[in-house]
């Protein structure tokens, strides 16, 4: 996808049309997972709280919290990561 | 505010109501009225008998249908096995009869339910035809060598390659080739059943979130088990991430290993079943306006819908390998040096990224 013209030429059509879609799944997968990580965190906070019959839904908050903190470190960390 | 919505409500679904009375005019009186959802969610949804259409109404017309085998084990009447033609239309054989797709037990005991139903027919079906399909493609390697394929074979090969280079060994490196079988089997596993549930009569197996599961479980357990020391190096002592942060990184790390499946699974449950209700929405519009005039136009967007979703099919089947082997790939990565970078602060970006 991210190919400068200075590198050395590669077989044109097949190869760059492989890569981009290697980087339309890559980074639909990330945010699939982004969605997933804030997801799944919120719905088990969403439990906790349940089983545990609180009246301020402490879990729901602080594990969304972590969710979402988890769900945008993980796409930095999988964005800035060598490939 | 309330009102206005109920208004807004009659207003929109007007139609609807306006097409009732002719429908009641013209059909029998007790007839069940036609419900989309119903229909759709009974299609999508696993079934005790492979049913494929039925001519003139629910309770008087002519159903085709293969009945199954139901596997039924109670701890008190042991094993039991019969043809889920004895549970038909709602009835009772020996205490067991069918809730809403669900075996249940008349006296309320536990019923575990091990019957061979529509998904596992077809799961079955489509193993025996990826079996027939590659061992023939297997047989022309082995009798034609590294020389041009024929048939069946040259059919398969570049997509056989295609996973080869641009999946396993961009995304695992040199150590691709333990993985080839897995990649492989997972991708033509995929497309052949998302494939088999677009034909007419087909069972939504890959649009089970069951079948999706055991898929992703596999993932993660090769990725678990082919996982090195940099792997787990970067879980519970990120390169970057200063000490006291610990605490919070490794939870946020392993909800990251389970992540990474849990979306494998979702998507590709979620892309298949939306893709089946979107089709199915398409072709209940003609019974819902009850109105043949509708006709050309829901069977165009389900006919467009569908070939869509012959696209979908293969796609969704690359992106399942695709994502499959880049986490394998982070799993069997070696260490190198961009790592000591990463969190490193003010954005040191890794001096050979690209």
């Amino acid at each position: 996808m991210t190919e400068s013209p200075a590198q050395p030429p590669r077989p044109p059509d097949s190869d760059s049309n492989a890569d981009r879609m290697r980087a339309v799944a890559k980074y639909s997968g990330i945010g699939a997972q982004m969605l997933a990580t804030i997801g799944l965190s919120t719905w088990a906070g969403y439990w906790l709280d349940e089983h545990f019959q609180n009246k301020t839904p402490w879990f729901t908050l602080s594990l969304m919290l972590l969710g979402l903190f988890a769900a945008l470190y993980n796409v930095i960390r999988s964005v800035s990561k060598q490939e | 505010m309330k009102r206005l919505l109920l208004a807004l409500l009659c207003f929109l679904s007007f139609s609807v109501y306006a097409n009732e009375p002719t429908a009641t005019t013209e059909e029998a009186t007790d007839k069940k009225a036609f419900s989309p959802g119903e229909m759709i969610l009974h299609h999508i949804g696993d079934s005790h008998e492979w049913h494929f259409a039925t001519l003139g109404d629910e309770e008087h017309g002519t159903h085709f249908t293969i009945p199954l085998p139901v596997i039924a084990y109670r701890s008190a009447q042991g094993l039991q096995v019969f043809s889920s033609s004895k549970l038909a239309e709602g009835k009772v054989y020996e205490g067991l009869k069918l809730e809403h797709e669900h075996l249940v037990s008349e006296d309320g005991s536990k019923v575990y339910d091990f019957s061979i139903t529509k998904n596992v027919a077809s799961l079955l079906l489509s193993a025996a035809l990826l079996l027939i399909v590659f061992t023939a493609v297997a047989r022309g390697y082995a009798k034609r060598g590294s020389g041009a394929p024929k048939g069946i074979q040259s059919f398969f090969e570049p997509i056989i390659v295609f996973i080869r280079d641009e999946v396993a060994k961009k995304s695992i490196g040199p150590k691709y080739e333990r993985y080839m079988p897995y990649l492989l089997t997972v991708f033509f596993f995929i497309w052949f059943n998302n494939l088999m549930g677009l034909m007419p009569g087909g069972a939504n197996l890959t649009g089970n979130i069951a079948v999706t599961l055991t898929l992703a479980v596999l993932t993660l357990l090769i990725t678990l088990f082919s996982s090195n020391k940099n792997y787990w190096h970067h879980i519970f002592a990120t390169p970057g991430v200063p000490k006291p942060l610990l605490p919070i990184m490794i939870p946020v790390e392993l909800i990251g290993i389970v992540v990474k499946p849990f979306s494998l699974m979702v998507r590709l449950f979620a892309n298949i079943t939306a893709g089946h209700i979107v089709t199915l929405s398409f072709i209940s519009l003609i019974f819902i306006f009850q109105s043949i005039y509708v006709s050309p136009v829901s069977v165009a967007f389900g006919l467009f819908i569908n070939v869509l979703e012959l696209m979908v099919a293969i796609l969704q089947a690359y992106i399942f390998t695709l994502l499959t082997a880049m986490y394998i790939g982070g799993a069997v990565e070696e260490h190198h040096d961009a790592d000591y970078q990463m969190g490193g602060g003010d954005g040191a970006e890794p001096a050979h990224a690209h």
